[in-house]
């Protein structure tokens, strides 16, 4: 629509939503952090020339540097790379015109933007966090890294992942409706093209497992800001940290490959002219392994002190998570044996990709068995397995930068240019990583090894300068193509069959001139306006075209939003000096108790600007907000599409359901944190923190009868009874705030005691636990006042009441999670 | 969606099975079984509230999977971890 300003303006891309748009925005960032996390690497690989280091890097810069590059690349470069593909392509190859929710896609990118600058600024606060990407505790919380400093930056770090989780949880709604309910006119979930169906089932993993993630996360960011213990004690806590943190890894391993396969699987159609073969069981095996991800996290965890019969068992799963993938591999292979190849750039990269996973797999399955693990476990073998792995991913993601070049820029690259990359990237990956195979006995994160190992270390060195040298290589292709290429035609691979290669290169704006359908069995475009004047049956009203018509691509609000949130975020993760001062004066005073002494504080002194910043950071997200909410924005909609098993709900509907799917786990392991650690203590043993259980029943009364005002609320609506809307609305609101002040008596009663959140674990659980719930009351509350606004402004929910309805289904779930917390604080 | 009348007799009912869970630790029962029968009740209103006022059981059988599989992924997660631990 003319409200997109064109492409060469800056403002274009501050306000667009377009999908393409934002995928574009996400390819070109992830590059970039692509480019920042190589350096990270060349720079500690000129460190590791000679053992005891050049000198290049002191020893907390080379924790620092090898901490960000697994950070970055893992986080901000791998998920990322894929998203953009995923933004761009896969409401092409379903034939939507957009996602479900534009804005919330812009926002998702905006969030990620944001991350990453975060972590780029958290080396300009005395460091970042530098106790590896995996995070271990305890070496992620204040008291135990005095030694390598409890910087603002390594707070940072942790709150620019939380963003980065926000921004992936929002992604993941997004594309599971847009998925599940806009696919054109007869294409049913078998037949959606390979790299839809692998980012399909990636969105799937990530709903449950960044939810974990965010949960490890949010208690580790709590425990660096506001001092609680999670992770700070010798009662469970690396166990803790290491299962939230595993149960989110490996099944991050498939989430980061799997958009990696689904391009192997597209190209190797297309260049070896015919459908992949199996293409069937393929898919029925990319579920199994999205499924079984869940079940082998632990053999993470063999050297920890879990017990071996679920060591035993791991292992098992973990050999079962193989078979699966020699199904895929086969499925390649033959694919090629059955076809005719044409060595393009992107089928090299693609066919290069699978001789490396394929190695990279092997050499994981010594790691699955658990003796053998025991002796490989921390060396370099685990490193060069796992690049061998991940960056057999990037090899395949590069493929698709190729793939898809044409159609996302309209012009062609040059071959030669194109296979002289392949020839250096392939060259330089394998000299960089298989000498590390060879000098495995090498401790990873450590640049201390033995002379033997030497040789080896410098050949990887300089295989590393070697792969940067081809990612140049890659640019200045691009870069030439750009500026000289030739136009590309809508279709330049003879043997492309999904449906972006079915319209100009580069899309138009709304992507169709006519509505895709697959109804007769192969891709058309119907022009549904004139089926209606033929005397057809008209699909939409005209009304209904209209809008679709109008459908609206730009809003500034998500920017706002993303950079209120940065803001906030920054300001926070600098305020733990101030906690840390009061921590202190209230134990000086008598005031407060801890049970084993005041830790060592953050290396830190307090610092104004960060409170003023949080301050900032509010009122910016408080007035864009407001604007999203009150916006007017029509997202593209299809009145016709394949919606199973999803139908009978409408979109956002279904997005709240996500969300709350999404909000199930991480409650869940929050209230998991709570069992596991009381557990781990003895569960008998545990003290029951609130001062009397009435207030907790008291509390049940409140919220039930806030549910059932809620439920009231939306009868009214369905009524048109404005008054009545009102008073139910209303009432919720007092009811909710009814129960923060029973909550703030009972933490008033414990403060009186002396007993704070930073007192001892169960003083953490318990305060952290029903302070994230009451977080959630108060993030109701916040919407409860929006909504009465709206009602009084402009009669809202009266002719439309289907918000009422899903602002309900976010308060009972805050009511369910309190049937939950009342028994386990206050009971039992 | 249901009528007021049932969504008053749902909310009546959590009162009291709210109100139950109290009950079990005010009585002389057995530690774990008054863990047992209170987490049981927990359940029971989770299922009454998720049913009725979130209008579960009018919804596609899909959105019930999901929210079974997210809670499963709780358990799965809590009872692996504690039991790693015996």
């Amino acid at each position: 629509m003319s409200d997109l300003p064109p492409k060469t303006s800056i403002k274009r891309w501050l306000v667009t939503t377009n999908h393409k748009d934002v995928g574009t925005l996400y390819l070109a960032t992830a590059l970039f952090f692509l480019v920042l996390g190589g350096m990270m690497a060349l720079l500690f690989r000129a460190q590791l020339w000679q053992s005891g280091g050049t000198g290049i890097l002191s020893g907390d810069g080379f924790n620092q540097a090898v901490t960000a590059h697994g950070l970055i690349m893992v986080f901000w470069f791998l998920s990322p790379i894929a998203s953009g593909f995923a933004n761009y392509f896969v409401p092409l190859q379903i034939g939507a015109k957009d996602l479900a929710f534009p804005r919330l896609n812009a926002l998702s990118y905006w969030f990620y933007l944001f991350s990453g600058i975060m972590i780029a600024l958290s080396f300009f606060q005395g460091g970042t966090f530098a106790g590896g990407w995996t995070m271990y505790a305890p070496l992620n919380v204040p008291t135990y890294t005095p030694a390598v400093e409890a910087t603002t930056g390594g707070t940072i770090t942790v709150f620019a992942l939380i963003l980065f989780v926000l921004s992936i949880t929002l992604g993941t709604i997004n594309f599971l409706v847009t998925i599940h309910r806009s696919r054109a006119e007869g294409l049913g979930l078998w037949n959606i093209p390979l790299f839809t169906w692998s980012w399909l089932l990636t969105v799937w993993m990530m709903l449950f497992a960044f939810a974990a993630l965010l949960a490890a996360l949010l208690l580790l960011g709590i425990d660096r800001v506001m001092m609680t213990q999670y992770f700070a004690t010798d009662q469970g806590s690396g166990l803790l940290w290491a299962h939230l943190f595993w149960f989110f890894g490996h099944p991050e391993v498939y989430i980061v490959f799997f958009p990696a396969l689904g391009i192997m699987f597209e190209t190797f159609q297309t260049f070896c002219g015919r459908r992949l073969v199996g293409r069937k069981w393929v898919i029925i095996a990319m579920v199994l392994v999205a499924v079984q991800s869940f079940l082998v996290w632990m053999h993470h965890m063999f050297l920890t002190t879990i017990n071996l019969e679920i060591k035993t068992l791991i292992m098992a799963t973990t050999i079962g998570i193989s078979l699966p993938f020699d199904l895929m591999v086969f499925a390649l292979i033959y694919t090629m044996v059955k076809g005719r190849v044409r060595f393009t750039t992107p089928f090299l990269f693609s066919l290069g990709a699978l001789v490396l996973f394929i190695l990279g797999g092997i050499t994981g399955v010594f790691l699955g068995a658990v003796v053998l693990d025991y002796e490989f476990r921390g060396t370099y073998w685990v490193v060069a397995h796992f690049h061998y792995v991940m960056v057999s991913g990037v090899t395949a993601l590069i493929a698709g930068l190729y793939y898809w070049w044409p159609k996302i820029s309209g012009k062609m690259y040059s071959e030669k240019l194109g296979k002289l990359n392949f020839a250096v990237y392939f060259f330089g990956f394998n000299l960089l990583y298989f000498p590390m195979f060879l000098a495995w006995e090498t401790p990873r994160r450590v640049f201390h090894f033995g002379e033997s190992m030497q040789i080896y270390h410098q050949m990887a060195t300089v295989g590393a300068f070697v792969l940067a040298t081809s990612f140049a290589i890659m640019f200045i292709t691009f870069g030439h193509s750009y500026l000289y290429g030739p136009k590309a035609p809508d279709n330049p691979w003879k043997y492309s069959r999904t449906a972006e290669w079915a319209i100009p290169s580069p899309p138009p704006l709304d992507n169709w001139s006519g509505r895709p359908s697959y109804a007769s069995g192969q891709l058309e475009f119907v022009d549904d306006a004139a089926k209606a004047t033929d005397g057809g049956v008209a699909t939409e009203t005209p009304a209904a075209q209209q809008e679709e018509e109008h459908a609206d691509h730009a809003s500034i609000w998500p920017f706002g939003i993303g950079l209120g949130t940065f803001v906030t975020f920054i300001g926070i993760s600098g305020l733990t000096p101030y906690v840390y001062d009061f921590m202190e004066s209230a134990v000086e005073a008598g005031n407060a108790e801890i049970a084993n002494g005041l830790p060592a504080g953050p290396d830190a002194e307090p610092n104004i600007m960060f409170p003023i910043l949080t301050v900032i950071g509010l009122m910016i997200l408080t007035y864009t907000l407001f604007k999203f909410g009150v916006e007017e924005f029509n997202a593209p909609e299809m009145a016709i599409a394949e919606r199973w098993p999803f139908g009978g709900i409408d979109n956002t509907k279904m997005g709240v359901w996500v969300f709350l799917a999404s909000d199930v786990v991480v409650f869940g392991a929050a209230i998991g944190a709570y069992v596991f650690m009381r557990i781990h203590m003895g569960w008998t043993e545990w003290e029951t923190i609130p001062f009397a259980s009435w207030p907790g029943l008291l509390n049940t009364y409140i919220l039930l009868t806030s549910s059932f005002t809620v439920i009231l609320a939306l009868v009214m609506a369905e009524r048109q009874n404005k008054k009545g809307l009102l008073a139910t609305l209303g009432a919720t609101m007092l009811l909710g705030f009814a129960f923060m002040g029973v909550k703030a008596y009972e933490y008033s009663v414990k403060f009186g005691d002396g007993d704070y959140w930073f007192s001892g674990l169960e003083y953490s659980l318990y305060y952290v636990t029903t302070g994230l719930h009451a977080l959630h009351v108060i993030l109701g509350l916040i919407v409860a006042g929006f909504m009465i606004y709206r009602v009084l402004s402009i009669d809202a929910y009266l002719e439309d009441h289907r918000p009422v309805e899903y602002f309900g289904l976010y308060w009972h779930f805050v009511d369910i999670v309190w049937v939950f917390l009342f028994p386990l604080f206050y009971l039992v | 969606m249901a009528s007021v009348r049932t969504y008053a007799i749902i909310y009546v009912v959590l009162l009291v099975l709210g109100t139950a869970k109290f009950v079990f630790f005010e009585f002389d029962f057995d530690y774990w079984t008054a863990i047992s029968g209170v987490m049981l009740l927990a359940v029971v209103k989770s299922l009454l509230i998720a049913g009725y006022f979130q209008h579960l059981i009018e919804e596609p059988r899909a959105i019930s999977y999901m929210m079974t599989v997210a809670v499963f992924m709780v358990f799965l997660l809590t009872v692996a971890a504690g039991f790693s631990i015996q």
